[in-house]
């Protein structure tokens, strides 16, 4: 797959990622990818393929789950809570930058 | 070897049990974890916290590191002559010198339980290299034109007994044009070395901007603040605004406000894998001399004199308070 080679690659919406490359990425089985598409903290773009792509943004969330399972002990529930409560606070961090970015110098003061 | 005090890094007393060990640990991860922590030493500190629980969760690397007996963290020390006979066969090869070797090295390769195993692969097998993520802050204009960084790493080896130690290596990694604040990229094979026909590992970066003097980033967006001066905003001007690509010349409408924002299409940072930019756009800001002279004094009098217009028509009322 020509997905499979890449020397650089760009983790953001913009490419994607198969699910051997995926589980590839964050040092975890196919089965620990699929678990975590079951427990919503990320999704395939194909669903009802038999084989999935990801959105290539998808890997710094597995990368993550990856990390804070291992280092904090979690199960599944817990890990899928953590990580959609990271997620909520990226956002909002993302929109207070854009917010900060769109606002004239002066009024920052 | 510098002495690590794993005790005093986790906070609990050297009789502590299994369970306030754990407890300890899994506080201080929760407050230290580099994923879910806004302290900036935390990835430092969880390093730490991490390494002190791997050894004193385990029973015998805890007896192992308890017989080095105490000193002072950072203080010089070498395991006795006697934990060397009693622990040394615990290594492959049986270590029996502990010069130039980290205590967590140490016990990473203690008694079989080393936290990645690639340790005790055998001297022969391959061992993929270690994957390396990195926070690194460029310029704004490095990020527009692509550029290449330089990284100080403290990295884990292997040496000709394949036993691990970590040293500084310099790397060099090359970031093509396009990244913005908050982007992480993966640079295939940039990451550790590979032994025994082992793949290279990965190196992953997650980018920051350095500020900048005149833009602000949002995504691939940028915004500039653009003074204008009363006459310029009321009769309209031809300004020279300065892009990334260099300057360009943008019409100001007559009777523009301010902060009303003017799009420069195009002059952002441009988006890898899509040949689409991101845009530029300029706020415009009012702004007056800081003094007026005499004569500009009499000409705005003129024209407040001559002006029937009311900025503030929308207010319920307002007197007319003369100057």
């Amino acid at each position: 797959m020509q997905t499979e080679r890449r020397d650089v690659l760009w983790l953001n919406g913009s490419e994607t990622i198969s699910i051997t490359e995926l589980a590839g990425v964050a040092g975890l089985s196919e089965a620990d990818v699929r678990e975590l598409v079951d427990s919503g903290v990320i999704m395939p773009m194909n669903p009802a393929d038999l084989s999935w792509t990801f959105s290539a943004d998808c890997a710094v969330t597995v990368r993550k789950a990856s990390r804070l399972r291992h280092d904090l002990e979690l199960d599944s529930h817990a890990l899928a809570l953590a990580l959609a409560l990271l997620e909520q606070i990226r956002a909002l961090e993302s929109e207070l930058s854009q917010m900060r970015a769109q606002q004239a110098a002066d009024s920052r003061a | 070897m510098k002495f690590k005090d794993y005790y005093s890094i986790l906070g609990v007393e050297r009789n502590a049990g299994e369970d306030d060990i754990k407890k300890a640990y899994r506080k201080l991860a929760r407050k230290y974890h580099p994923d879910v922590s806004k302290d900036p030493k935390g990835e430092e500190k969880f390093k730490d916290i991490a390494e002190a629980y791997q050894t004193l969760k385990d029973a015998d690397k805890r007896a192992a590191y308890d017989r080095l007996g105490s000193h002072r963290p950072g203080e010089d020390f070498q395991p006795s002559p006697d934990w060397g006979r009693d622990f040394s066969g615990q290594f492959r090869d049986g270590q029996t010198s502990f010069d130039d070797i980290d205590l967590s090295d140490l016990f990473a390769h203690f008694g079989g339980g080393g936290r990645s195993g690639r340790g005790h692969a055998r001297a022969n097998m391959p061992v993929p290299g270690e994957d390396f993520e990195v926070t690194t802050k460029i310029s704004l204009e490095d990020a527009y034109r692509g550029t290449q960084v330089t990284l100080n790493l403290s990295v884990p080896e292997y040496d000709e007994h394949g036993r691990m130690r970590h040293a500084e290596r310099t790397f060099q990694a090359r970031i093509p044009k396009g990244a913005t604040d908050g982007q992480r990229l993966r640079l295939r094979g940039q990451g550790g070395k590979g032994h025994h026909g082992g793949r290279d590992g990965d190196l992953y970066l997650n980018i920051r901007l350095h500020p900048h003097r005149l833009y602000r980033v949002d995504g691939h967006d940028l915004y500039l603040d653009l003074p204008l001066a009363p006459w310029e905003a009321a009769l309209g001007a031809t300004i020279e605004v300065p892009t990334l690509a260099g300057p360009v010349n943008l019409k100001v409408a007559p009777a523009t406000h301010s902060g009303q924002r003017l799009r420069l299409s195009k002059r952002g940072l441009p988006r890898p894998g899509t040949g689409t930019e991101g845009d530029l756009f300029a706020i415009v800001q009012i702004v007056m001399p800081p003094e007026l002279s005499e004569r500009e004094r009499a000409l705005f009098k003129e024209m407040a004199d001559g002006s029937t217009f009311r900025p503030r028509g929308h207010f319920p009322q307002e007197k007319v308070h003369a100057n």
